[in-house]
């Protein structure tokens, strides 16, 4: 018993001499390089239509009769203070919860619907497995054990920790181990990101560099994004539309039209993000 | 630097050695009877005798095949119980609280019991170290697969993770440290079990061989076989070491354990 316990465990973790890094392109076998060669390109972003969403743990509701389009390949923030049913409403989208009452429907542009992948506010890697395979978790049960792996490694390229493939988890700091759940979120091509105050535990310089990789991916590969956050000047750093949300409502929905590459401290930023701050504050002045 | 590294991984021994050294003097000068302690020298004679009849090597084997029997037979059922239990609401209402009630039985005292029951056959032994080994088992397992984080469970449902692989890929290795704590455990108390129902009730095995020698007041042998229990037990811990290191190198605790 024991001793299969010890032997499933076996199968998750890499032994030594099977570790992926630096094979050189000669060695290659050709059911890798079929993998490698299939196109990055995306089956497109997920569009998603909300009709009177209702969701109430207990009374009173937490979401109230929401309604909300999102065109596929938007990157849209939902804002809003604590405890306003912003993470509600995505874990609703993802399907993680059942609407009380009303509709969620996710369309897209291909016969299926490409995959919607989270990213936490805690990377959440499996300790016991290496960086390597902690990012082909994200590609579920499919394909053989080569193609994952070399998926997996073409994701971790993406976010720049090639190197740091067989390495565990804990060998890393905490922004290689967000960059490490980003790969794994993105490594199946989602349609839809939602990410859920991702960089909250992040330092302010890893964040700025986690921002910015997030952007990138997310123009080359065009899924559609749902950032939560607390943050309104990462909300208007990065997205294409604002939500503010108000007691399970959507209280304010700005389009932030500021060219990109976006440069920090730009002045009509600066403006959208007061803006937004003194609807939130005022929420909470006295009447 | 190479000096201060051998002096390093010699002092440990130091004690020992002066130990030893101090005892083979008293003995020799007859400070202390060699009736009740035989010196170091003696033990080794007697040992080098034992194993030169054959007689230390049975004895040696029919109680390891006694441990390791016991221990597979109650460590399985501790595992599968274990993991049902941390797995199934169900089956946890239905079993812990009768397992906790048979847990505060000092599992020795069944000796006159299981003597009834058993006599002094094998079954008898068998039985006790199997008693013996299921409860730390059982107990570490279930704590382990609850205390799974229950973070990483949500991520792998999320990630479309079937329950067989959710299962494998995230219970059973979050729950593997508290398992190897549980067989450390479990290996000393069959050690333990063993050597007390063998002292007791037995017609062989290392146990027996010691009872035999002290009907005979052949102390040495007495005290041969003290020291091979000791060697026993350093033996079991230095293969779960092993074990841990293999298998939990992905926990900086255990990496340079």
């Amino acid at each position: 018993m024991i001793a299969t316990a010890l032997r499933l465990h076996d199968a998750i973790t890499i032994p030594a001499r099977e570790r992926p890094a630096r094979e050189s392109p000669a060695r290659e076998n050709p059911a890798l390089r079929s993998a490698r060669a299939e196109p990055a390109r995306n089956a497109g972003g997920i569009g998603i239509t909300v009709r009177d969403l209702t969701k109430s743990f207990d009374s009173p509701a937490v979401i109230a009769g929401l309604d909300l389009h999102v065109p596929a390949g938007q990157f849209v923030a939902i804002v809003g203070r604590s405890g306003c049913g912003k993470s509600t409403l995505l874990r609703l989208i993802l399907g993680l919860e059942t609407p009380t009452a009303g509709r969620i429907d996710l369309e897209s542009a291909s016969a299926r619907l490409p995959p919607k992948r989270i990213m936490f506010q805690e990377p959440r890697l499996l300790p016991w497995a290496r960086v390597v395979d902690n990012v082909a978790v994200g590609l579920g049960e499919t394909g053989t054990k080569a193609e994952r792996r070399v998926r997996a490694q073409a994701a971790l390229a993406e976010v720049g920790l090639t190197e740091k493939a067989a390495n565990w988890p804990a060998t890393l700091s905490g922004g290689q181990r967000q960059r490490v759940a980003l790969a794994r979120a993105l490594v199946s091509r989602p349609g839809l990101l939602a990410l859920d105050e991702p960089l909250g535990a992040l330092d302010a310089l890893t964040r700025i560099d986690m921002q910015a990789m997030i952007e990138r991916i997310w123009r080359a590969q065009g899924f559609t994004a749902i950032l939560v956050t607390h943050d309104v000047a990462e909300a208007v750093a990065m997205a294409d539309r604002i939500l503010v949300v108000e007691a399970g409502r959507i209280a304010l929905d700005v389009k932030v039209e500021v060219p990109r590459p976006r440069r920090r401290g730009d002045a009509d930023l600066a403006a959208l993000e007061g803006r937004i701050l003194d609807h939130l504050l005022g929420e909470r002045a006295p009447a | 630097m190479i000096l201060t590294r051998t002096v390093e991984r010699l002092t440990p021994w130091l004690v020992p050695i002066a130990i030893l050294l101090g005892w083979q003097a008293a003995a020799a000068t007859g400070l202390v009877s060699t009736r009740f302690m035989p010196a170091p020298s003696d033990v080794v004679a007697a040992g080098w005798r034992a194993g030169a009849s054959g007689e230390l090597w049975t004895n040696l084997w029919v109680s390891f095949a006694r441990a390791a029997t016991g221990f597979l037979i109650g460590g399985s059922i501790g595992f599968a119980l274990g993991l049902a239990n941390g797995l199934s609401q169900l089956s946890e209402r239905l079993t812990d609280t009768t397992l906790q009630m048979v847990r505060n039985i000092p599992h020795l005292s069944l000796i006159p019991l299981v003597i009834l029951w058993f006599g002094i056959d094998e079954g008898a032994k068998l039985f006790l170290v199997a008693i013996g080994v299921f409860f730390p088992i059982y107990a570490n397992t279930l704590h382990g697969i609850r205390s799974v984080d229950p973070q990483l469970v949500e991520m792998g449902r999320v990630y479309g993770m079937s329950r067989t692989s959710l299962f494998t890929r995230v219970v059973l290795p979050g729950a593997l440290p508290s398992i190897f704590v549980g067989l450390r455990y479990a290996l000393g108390i069959m050690w333990l079990t063993l050597i007390v129902a063998e002292t007791i009730s037995a017609s062989s095995g290392l146990g027996y061989m010691a009872m035999q020698a002290r009907e005979f007041m052949l102390v040495d042998v007495v005290v041969l076989a003290i020291v091979i229990y000791a060697g026993l037990g350093k033996a079991a811990d230095a293969v779960t070491r092993l074990l841990e290191r293999r298998f939990l190198a992905w926990n900086p605790a255990y990496r340079n354990a």
